[in-house]
């Protein structure tokens, strides 16, 4: 073999494996599992709460920290254990991997901001600070996550099988409107678990608060929204039923309303 | 090796169970014994409130939605002899008595015309209660617990989801879509509670001989406190009065 030869081989192999790793080791930060969660509250944690989350959650994780007043949605009062955006089946607690999700991308439509500022350490050493507001920590454990099932392609049929769903099943459009812009007949009556009103989410935006890929949709149909009066249709819709209403809600976003 | 793997999982699925009851046993501090000369409470709970008022039709036949139409059972009394229905008493202080029967058939709590039916319901920790839908509409169950796995879900007509108590907690069940309805689910610790029936009757059996606290809890009413004392096979008559402020 040529030399040359050998070097181009070398050198395409080298930099498949330099690529590989880059992509291995930029996606897997994201999840708690590469990052250590201390088990026990530490002092670290306790600073780094101190510092950038009490001034809305309030320093004993109420919710009612000086900031809060003026803002809707209100920050989480973390006491209920009450957590929206989970992998674990309706009113179960979150795991630690939801709740570092949470923090590291933020809320859209809220004023929680992804915390990508901090360190993952510093991310991942609130956690137990945040548990341990909640007595439910220490009487409940998580359920297992949900298994989410072979994803369906989006066509024309599962559109409009969701759009069945969606119009005569479950009547989603009593709270999320017709168009699903969050004006139907109930929507104004709705308040969350503390007494707060709410809005039923406008599809129309685009910006789903727990993330925007079809998979995010899907999960917030299986688990519920916890603390608000969004169910979970786990025990009521087949799997294959919940990628039908996935899809069909993810057809309602209007490009041109996405940018406002 | 693939049996014995399978072991390990049966094991271990063993001794958690064996470990989370344990947990819930020792929360509680209440002893089963037999009760063979256990006395009886009985009594009345009564409403001194204006009794016209509730039946009043503020809305005076106009056009209103299926839940509003039918009448609210928040504060249901008796024309007769003014008793509280939907009134819950309990012991409070036992530590030791008869042994706690979770029923094997699940209580019902049915959703009839947007409805619970019944409005209040007194379970034993442990139980496991089921919940219908009985409307061709959607419905949703939502509970508010801490210590109880709270829930959230979507039933369409005839679905049917249970739900388990473990800890003592008073629970409102309520229906997103339909804001009027909602039930209460009282869970007690001890087999020694009743509620009451809709001339305000109640009665506790087997109770052994002492001096015990005894409470009543309505949803509107709040709560009423006495002392009783039992005697070993008589029967000791009570009376709860709510007055009307």
């Amino acid at each position: 073999m040529k030399p040359k030869v050998l070097l181009d081989k070398v050198g395409l192999w080298s930099a498949t494996v330099v690529a590989s790793t880059a992509l291995i080791l930029g996606v897997a930060p994201m999840t708690a599992k590469a990052v250590n969660v201390p088990t026990e509250v530490t002092e670290d944690g306790k600073n780094t709460y101190k510092k950038y989350c009490s001034p809305c959650h309030g320093e004993e994780g109420k919710g009612d920290g000086p900031l809060a007043r003026s803002m809707l949605p209100k920050p989480r009062d973390f006491t209920r254990g009450a957590y929206k955006f989970r992998t674990t089946p309706s009113g179960s607690l979150p795991t630690d991997e939801d709740i570092f999700r949470t923090i590291s991308y933020g809320v859209p439509n809220s004023t929680m901001i992804p915390w990508d500022i901090l360190t993952e350490q510093q991310r991942a050493s609130v956690i137990p600070v945040l548990k341990s507001f909640s007595e439910a920590f220490g009487v409940r454990k998580p359920e297992s996550p949900v298994g989410v099932g072979l994803e369906i392609r989006p066509t024309e049929r599962t559109i409009a099988e969701g759009k069945k769903l969606y119009e005569e099943k479950l009547e989603c459009w009593k709270c999320h409107g017709v168009e699903g812009r969050g004006d139907g007949p109930s929507a104004a009556e709705q308040e969350d678990d503390f007494g707060f009103p709410i809005k039923p989410f406008d599809f129309t935006t685009g910006k789903f608060k727990g993330g925007n890929s079809d998979r995010d949709v899907y999960l917030r149909f299986t688990t519920g929204l916890n603390g608000t009066p969004m169910p979970s249709f786990a025990k009521e819709l087949t799997d294959e039923q919940r990628w039908c209403l996935t899809h069909y809600v993810m057809s309602l976003i209007k490009p041109e309303e996405t940018c406002k | 090796m693939k049996s014995l793997s399978f072991f390990i999982i049966l094991f271990s699925f063993l001794g958690w169970g064996i470990v989370s009851s344990k947990d819930i046993l020792a929360e509680r501090n209440y002893i089963e014994e037999e009760v063979p000369d256990g006395g009886n409470v009985v009594g009345n709970v009564k409403y001194m409130g204006d009794l016209a008022m509730l039946k009043l039709d503020l809305y005076g036949g106009w056009e209103l939605t299926d839940t509003s139409k039918n009448a609210s059972e928040k504060l249901i009394a008796s024309r007769i002899n003014n008793g509280l229905k939907y009134a819950v008493i309990s012991i409070t202080n036992i530590a030791k008595g008869k042994k706690r029967l979770i029923p094997k058939t699940h209580p019902i709590i049915d959703q009839q015309r947007s409805n619970f039916i019944p409005h209040v319901i007194a379970i034993l920790a442990g139980t496991t209660i089921d919940i219908l839908n009985g409307d061709e509409e959607l419905h949703t169950v939502h509970t508010r617990t801490i210590k109880n796995q709270p829930f959230n879900l979507g039933t369409t007509y005839k679905q049917r989801i249970s739900g388990k108590f473990d800890y003592p907690e008073i629970v409102k069940l309520s229906c997103d879509i339909h804001k009027y309805a909602y039930a209460w689910i009282v869970i007690l610790d001890n087999p020694y509670f009743d509620i009451t029936d809709r001339n305000g009757y109640f009665e506790i059996c087997d109770i052994p001989a002492g001096t015990y606290k005894l409470n009543v809890w309505h949803e509107e009413l709040g709560n009423i406190e006495k002392e009783v004392t039992v005697y070993p096979k008589k029967i000791t008559n009570i009376e709860f009065v709510y007055s009307q402020n």
